[in-house]
């Protein structure tokens, strides 16, 4: 059973159920590590319970912590992970491949990989296969502003003092407000020096950080808050369609540019399901259909590029497609982030609380 | 003139005002967001604005059907989660209170110096960082290599709850005379026989209160369950977490009222066996 | 065969050789031997910490390996210092309100007549310390956010124009280490009160003494030790407060359980968190050190 299945794999059939209507994977089961945000419900919804009904695998889904908090917990595992597949952002993956926790997925056991556009398919040295794009811009208060803002430069306005929030310094985005902030000043995004001057002024600006979104959202329900940013819409799908009732909007057209980063499916080192299970996983992640209702359901943006969407999802602003990351979407070096990573944190720590 | 006391009952002025001032704050400091939870959960509206304009069971109506409709997803189904959530509780306080009861015997008997000692040792882990013990938990028992199953997270709240339980047995140890045993021991009862058949039954109300207790901490533990849960093995805080964290809707806070509730009855339970003659620490 | 409290003791007459056999008890089952499963069964807890020690001192900031006594020195840094006297700073003026509020809350509950008014009064002054604080921080933005319920009240009745900033700084975090820290205080305190007896305070009547007077020459000295006990026990417990801080306090305040945790992640400087939880532990347990050896002192003078 288990060498035909794997031969099956081996074979890269395109469609996961078999001719007999048996499904493939009866009995496997697949472990999965996910954020504990809304975006991790849609990985629950939207993949791991069709690929259950397609394949007839099992999949047990852990969705409690963020990229970071997965990092920390496969690094104390060591060489004995309780999962078998993970989501999460660009640096994770990067960090845990560093470390050698990361095995290589084979692609040939992914055909979903031919239609994804060949710069977003594999990353963190080929231990990462790319999953969606998470894009940061900026979310502002609709009843406040009726046009959105233009410039990371509105967070210094006088008339948002104290009805501002900042991404957490635990997360990549607050390293990409450093970068927004360089930039608005005329520099080339790396020039921290000046940034986190600049920032200081903030600090008794700022209502909160927007450690939880829900708490967000509540605030800007309430109309306690103003703006905030960098910060990703894929929070917040549900608000930004309902404006009237939530308050909130959110723009990439900035003067300074948006973030764009892309995220990895990855595979521990010595996981405990089977390899062919896990493969037709993340290869299912990547299936156009999954790829398209995804982006509806976070606002990621899709990387394969025949993504199946609806014509709202297409012209949504929200969502951003492989062909629209123009120059002005900014996608980091993770060389360089990785360098001046822990730098960064603490000092956006110590400049802002 | 009035006749003085902690609270008089008649009488009193400024006193008896500033008392009940200050304990009304505290009562309030206490119990203002509970109270606009439970009121919460009981709105009718899909958002969560306060006070809310209609009322309705809705939300609990949604929170049952978690218990009954979640079928599979691991760490997600709530049924699982509760299952384990109360293996490790029960364990918990049958362990604690069963380590305490001889402890507490020894502690009230003992030297004063022992006594001292023991018991700011057995008050560290209530004051310990627990993010800190979180993760050092984590890294022993994953360089341990060992297959803990439920006991990993039975191990960690054994500490956590240890002073609480310990507090409640001396407390009810100290009540007993010597001479109770004496008089056991005189009638021929081996120190043991007299230890089990008189001293652990007058002790009765501080070990009830033990186990409650202990089963309170542990159901509600959160910080270190976060290090050390696994994919088998969590517990319904974790879950709750992973529901509030991305979306707080009112199905929650109906299952949070019910949560609320499950700790009430112990609470009261508790009340009850030591009616006001031992305290809870 | 079981004699059950409720029915009073059995008195027994003086017997010979009683203190001998009741020693002999008390030897022969051995002190240790009694300690021996509490013990075991803390032992992981013990181990725990000895292995935070060593990691303190970790050459390798990620895994134990090699000795150096770098994470310390990285610690005299402004970034850690600042959190260090933040939570000083906190955790005692958390204590002094927590002890202020504990007092007539322990008078209210123990001179309650009523059954049922006291399990309430219980109910409500244990419950915030053990609820899942994640829910409970919903609770507090709803009612003191910048569009909570009291701002939205006050503002309606033009008395302020801008909401009050009540959560996400310094004073949000207070409140919420006073409400989850109460109950370690008002239940020490409501033993403590069951020592003033009536007859002491009657006898201060007698004498002519008001009732404040009684309250400060009485009432006061009699619950010393038990203040100073509970108010260590909730200094510690606030030096180590994580979720409060987190939740209540926007992440802006940054208390040294919150400045330990980012150093676990993101930063993944294990040896440097392991440090930060050396000198918390060791603040900690001087405090409570320093108050057993007051207690003590106090109960001593006391008798003799």
């Amino acid at each position: 059973m288990k060498g035909a299945a794997g031969m099956a794999a081996a074979l890269a059939m395109p469609s996961i159920v078999t001719a007999q209507g048996s499904k493939r994977y009866d009995g496997k089961t697949v472990r999965l590590l996910t954020w504990s945000d809304d975006t991790g419900l849609a990985v629950l919804n939207h993949i791991a319970k069709p690929f259950e009904e397609a394949t007839g695998a099992k999949v047990i889904a852990d969705r409690t912590g963020s990229t970071s908090e997965m990092v920390a917990k496969l690094r104390a595992a060591g060489d004995r992970p309780q999962y078998d597949v993970i989501t999460l952002a660009g640096v994770g993956g990067v960090t845990l491949a560093a470390d050698g926790l990361l095995a290589k997925p084979d692609l040939n056991q992914l055909p979903n990989l031919e239609q994804v556009d060949p710069q977003f398919r594999t990353g963190a040295d080929g231990h990462g296969i790319g999953y969606l794009l998470w894009t940061g811009g900026m979310i502002y208060n609709t009843r406040t502003f009726s046009e959105p803002p233009v410039s990371y430069a509105q967070l210094w306005d006088e008339s948002v003092q104290s009805r501002l929030f900042l991404p957490p310094a635990t997360w990549t985005d607050a390293l990409d407000t450093v970068f927004a902030t360089s930039k608005m000043l005329g520099g080339d995004g790396r020039d921290a020096e000046a940034a986190f001057e600049k920032l200081a002024q903030l600090r008794d600006r700022l209502l909160t950080f927007g450690e939880n979104p829900t708490q967000l959202v509540e605030l800007f329900r309430s109309n306690a808050l103003d703006i905030g940013g960098v910060y990703a819409p894929a929070f917040f799908a549900r608000e930004l369609a309902n404006p009237e009732q939530s308050n909130m909007g959110a723009t990439y057209d900035l003067e300074e540019g948006f973030f764009a980063d892309l995220m990895y499916t990855i595979m521990p080192k010595s996981h405990p399901g089977d390899d062919d299970v896990v493969h037709a996983f993340i290869n299912y992640t990547l299936d156009a259909g999954v790829q398209g209702v995804m982006a509806e359901a976070v606002l990621n943006g899709p990387v394969n590029t025949q993504a199946v969407m609806s014509e709202a999802a297409r012209s949504s602003p929200f969502i951003i497609k492989p062909e629209q990351l123009s120059d002005k979407a900014v996608v980091h070096d993770k060389d360089f982030i990785a360098s001046v990573r822990e730098d960064w944190i603490k000092r956006y720590t110590q400049t802002l609380s | 003139m009035s006749r003085v006391g902690l609270m008089p009952e008649e009488g009193g002025g400024s006193y008896k005002l500033l008392v009940c001032l200050l304990a009304g704050i505290g009562i309030i400091i206490a119990a203002a967001p509970m109270a606009i939870i439970v009121i919460m959960s009981f709105s009718a509206a899909e958002t969560s604005s306060f006070p809310p304009s209609e009322f309705s069971l809705r939300w609990y109506e949604t929170a049952l059907t978690l218990f009954s409709s979640d079928e599979s997803s691991g760490s997600q189904a709530v049924g699982a989660a509760l299952s384990s959530s109360l293996l490790v509780g029960l364990v918990v306080m049958v362990l604690s209170v069963a380590a305490c009861i001889p402890l507490a015997y020894a502690l009230v008997r003992g030297q004063r110096r022992l006594r001292q000692s023991m018991e700011l040792l057995f008050t560290l882990p209530l004051v310990f960082p627990l993010v800190m013990l979180g993760i050092a938990f984590l890294l022993i028992a994953e360089s341990l290599r060992w297959e803990l199953g439920i006991w990993r997270l039975i191990i960690p709240h054994l500490a956590l709850v240890m002073p609480f339980v310990l507090r409640n047995c001396m407390s009810a140890m100290q009540s007993i005379s010597r001479e109770t045993e004496e008089a056991a021991i005189s009638l021929g009862a081996s120190p043991l026989r007299a230890g089990l058949d008189i001293v652990v039954p007058l002790m009765k109300p501080g070990i009830l209160a033990g186990l409650i207790f202990a089963f309170i901490i542990s159901f509600n533990e959160f910080t270190i369950t976060f290090f050390m849960y696994t994919i088998d093995q969590s517990t319904l805080p974790i879950w709750m977490y992973s529901r509030t964290v991305s979306s707080l809707d009112p199905s929650t806070l109906a299952l949070s009222v019910f949560i609320i509730l499950i700790d009430l009855v112990m609470i009261i339970a508790i009340d009850k066996i030591i009616a006001g003659r031992s305290s809870l620490f | 065969m079981s004699v059950s409290a409720h029915e009073g003791r059995p008195r027994v007459l003086p017997l010979p050789r009683r203190g001998i056999r009741v020693n002999a008890l008390y030897r022969r089952s051995a002190p240790w031997l009694l300690c021996l499963p509490a013990l075991l069964l803390i032992t992981p807890f013990l181990a725990a910490c000895l292995y935070m020690l060593r990691f303190s001192v970790s050459a390798d900031t990620g895994a134990i390996d090699g000795f150096s006594l770098q994470a310390y020195v990285e610690l005299a840094q402004p970034y850690f210092l600042r959190s260090v006297w933040l939570t000083l700073k906190l955790a005692a003026t958390s204590t002094m309100i927590v002890l202020v509020l504990a007092i007539p809350l322990a008078i209210m509950i123990v001179t309650t007549r009523s059954a049922s008014w006291r399990r309430v009064l219980t109910v409500v002054v244990l419950l915030p310390m053990i609820l899942n604080l994640l829910i409970q921080s919903y609770g507090w933005i709803l009612l003191l956010g910048p569009a909570g319920a009291i701002n939205t009240a006050l503002t309606q009745l033009g008395i302020i124009e801008r909401p009050l900033i009540l959560l996400f700084n310094e004073k949000g975090v207070l409140l919420g280490l006073v409400q989850t820290s109460l109950p370690l205080a008002v239940f020490p305190l409501m033993s403590a009160m069951r020592v003033v007896s009536q007859e002491y305070l009657e006898a201060a009547s007698g004498l002519g003494a008001s009732q404040w007077r009684s309250f400060a020459d009485i009432t006061l000295p009699l619950l010393k030790p038990g203040l100073i006990s509970a108010g260590s026990i909730v200094f510690a417990f606030n030096a180590s407060a994580f979720a409060v801080p987190l939740l209540l306090g926007g992440r802006r305040v940054r208390m040294l359980g919150l400045a330990i945790r980012d150093m676990i992640s993101p930063l993944f400087n294990w040896s440097g968190a392991a440090a930060g939880g050396m000198v918390l532990i060791l603040i900690i347990t001087l405090v409570l050190v320093f108050s057993t050896w007051l207690v003590s002192r106090s109960s001593v003078r006391g008798v003799s």
